[in-house]
């Protein structure tokens, strides 16, 4: 086993140093789709930090009897298993948010942070290590995206988790609600952070 | 060789093992799922004929009162419910399933219909998969109440029973406003709600009057 670094290490990576979607870039597609409503937001970050979590768990406990060459089918089919147990359970119990995310939960499957972590950590590390993994980067990718719809909707709406925080009066973007104000959101995010914080050479590659 | 068929077993065993997971949490709540449907069915068809029900609506409260105040009616291949007034006899008016093509997949609504099917009593998107926040929005009050109390009349000509608007350029009594940045949305459910309804006036009210 190569020397893993220690598990804070590997959370803050991907909490934050290596974030998915401000760094990697990953991750885009629900990002711009789910932000324009914090409630819809809420529900994908736990959906997708559920999913992420034990599929890179379970990837990691059969990392050493998996053949390499069927790799990737077995996890998609783990990953698409723990998509559809989600999708099950919102649908059993939370009735109206099912409703109001429909199609975007079965998406999650097609995240590709969380294949990207299954090949990128988990296939090579110990279980705990991959949850941990898992957990950082699940977590990032919730923090950028409760970070957009805390911009999109009030701007968009006027409202926030569904309350209102601005005038009556407030004229609405509504480009804010397009998958365009997503776009220049997470743009201003992105180069803010590379303005503060730019990547070493070492990091880049 | 004996690499290929290891594989192909093993593919084998975790897709069966992972298919029965799956299955396993599926049987587990799909009652409940089904009842969540049950529930929300009757919730919007109560509603969309106007019938009030308690703050708090418990699942025995709401299918005793479902049972006692709606009934269900075949009429041209078309599932109607009939709702009546508190004391059982008179009519409060009728719920139509009405559905047609949204912009990225149909769209499925129940129309309450008034008893003379003069006005529409209300309206209520039950299943769509439109973009959560900008078409998605047809479920939400401020959209389906502006239908409550709209004039009914079998469609002429280009006439439709109502239009819907940009916000804030309604003039007539039938511009309903549209949603901000979901043009086609707005016009999807313009075009097949003012198909439905024409066909519910022209077709179904003929027969709905001859079976009284």
């Amino acid at each position: 086993m190569p020397n893993l670094p220690p598990k804070k290490e590997i959370f803050v990576t991907g909490l934050w140093k290596d974030n998915p979607v401000l760094r990697q870039i990953l991750g885009i597609c629900s990002t711009l789709a789910v932000t324009n409503l914090m409630v819809n937001t809420l529900v994908m970050d736990l959906g997708l930090i559920f999913t992420v979590c034990m599929s890179s768990l379970t990837v990691s406990l059969l990392r050493k009897v998996t053949p390499v060459r069927i790799r990737m089918m077995v996890q998609t089919l783990i990953i698409a298993s723990y998509v559809i147990i989600v999708d099950i359970m919102i649908k059993a119990y939370l009735p109206d948010i099912s409703e109001a995310l429909g199609p975007y939960v079965a998406l999650i499957i097609t995240n590709c942070i969380i294949m990207g972590r299954c090949e990128a950590f988990a296939r090579n590390n110990p279980p705990m290590a991959s949850f941990i993994d898992g957990l950082g980067m699940s977590l990032g990718y919730s923090l950028v995206l409760i970070a957009i719809a805390f911009i999109r909707e009030p701007l968009g709406f006027g409202t926030l988790l569904g309350f209102r925080v601005l005038p009556e009066g407030f004229v609405q973007w509504t480009v804010m609600i397009m998958a365009p104000g997503a776009f220049f959101t997470l743009g201003i995010m992105v180069w803010i952070l590379k303005y503060f914080r730019p990547q070493t050479d070492e990091e880049k590659g | 060789m004996k690499k290929q068929v290891l594989s192909v077993i093993y593919m084998f065993l975790i897709t069966l093992f992972f298919a029965s997971l799956v299955s396993a949490v599926k049987l587990m709540n799909d009652k409940r799922i089904e009842r969540n449907q049950t529930i929300k069915l009757q919730q919007i068809i109560l509603r969309v004929l106007q019938i009030p029900t308690q703050e708090q609506i418990t699942e025995e409260y709401l299918s005793r009162l479902f049972a006692n105040r709606v009934k269900e009616i075949d009429v041209d291949d078309r599932t109607l419910y009939i709702g009546y007034k508190e004391d059982g006899q008179a009519i409060q008016g009728y719920a139509l399933p009405v559905g047609g093509p949204g912009f990225w997949g149909p769209i499925q609504g129940m129309v309450g219909i008034t008893p003379d099917a003069t006005r529409v009593l209300g309206i209520a998107f039950t299943q769509h998969s439109e973009t959560p926040g900008l078409g998605g929005r047809i479920t939400e009050s401020w959209f389906t109440e502006q239908f409550q109390n709209l004039p009914l009349f079998p469609i002429e000509g280009d006439k439709n029973i109502f239009y819907l608007k940009p916000v804030g350029t309604a003039q007539a009594a039938n511009d309903l406003d549209a949603i901000t940045g979901a043009t086609n949305t707005s016009s999807a459910v313009e075009v097949f709600l003012n198909r439905e309804l024409d066909y519910f006036l022209k077709e179904l009210w003929g027969s709905i009057e001859g079976t009284k």
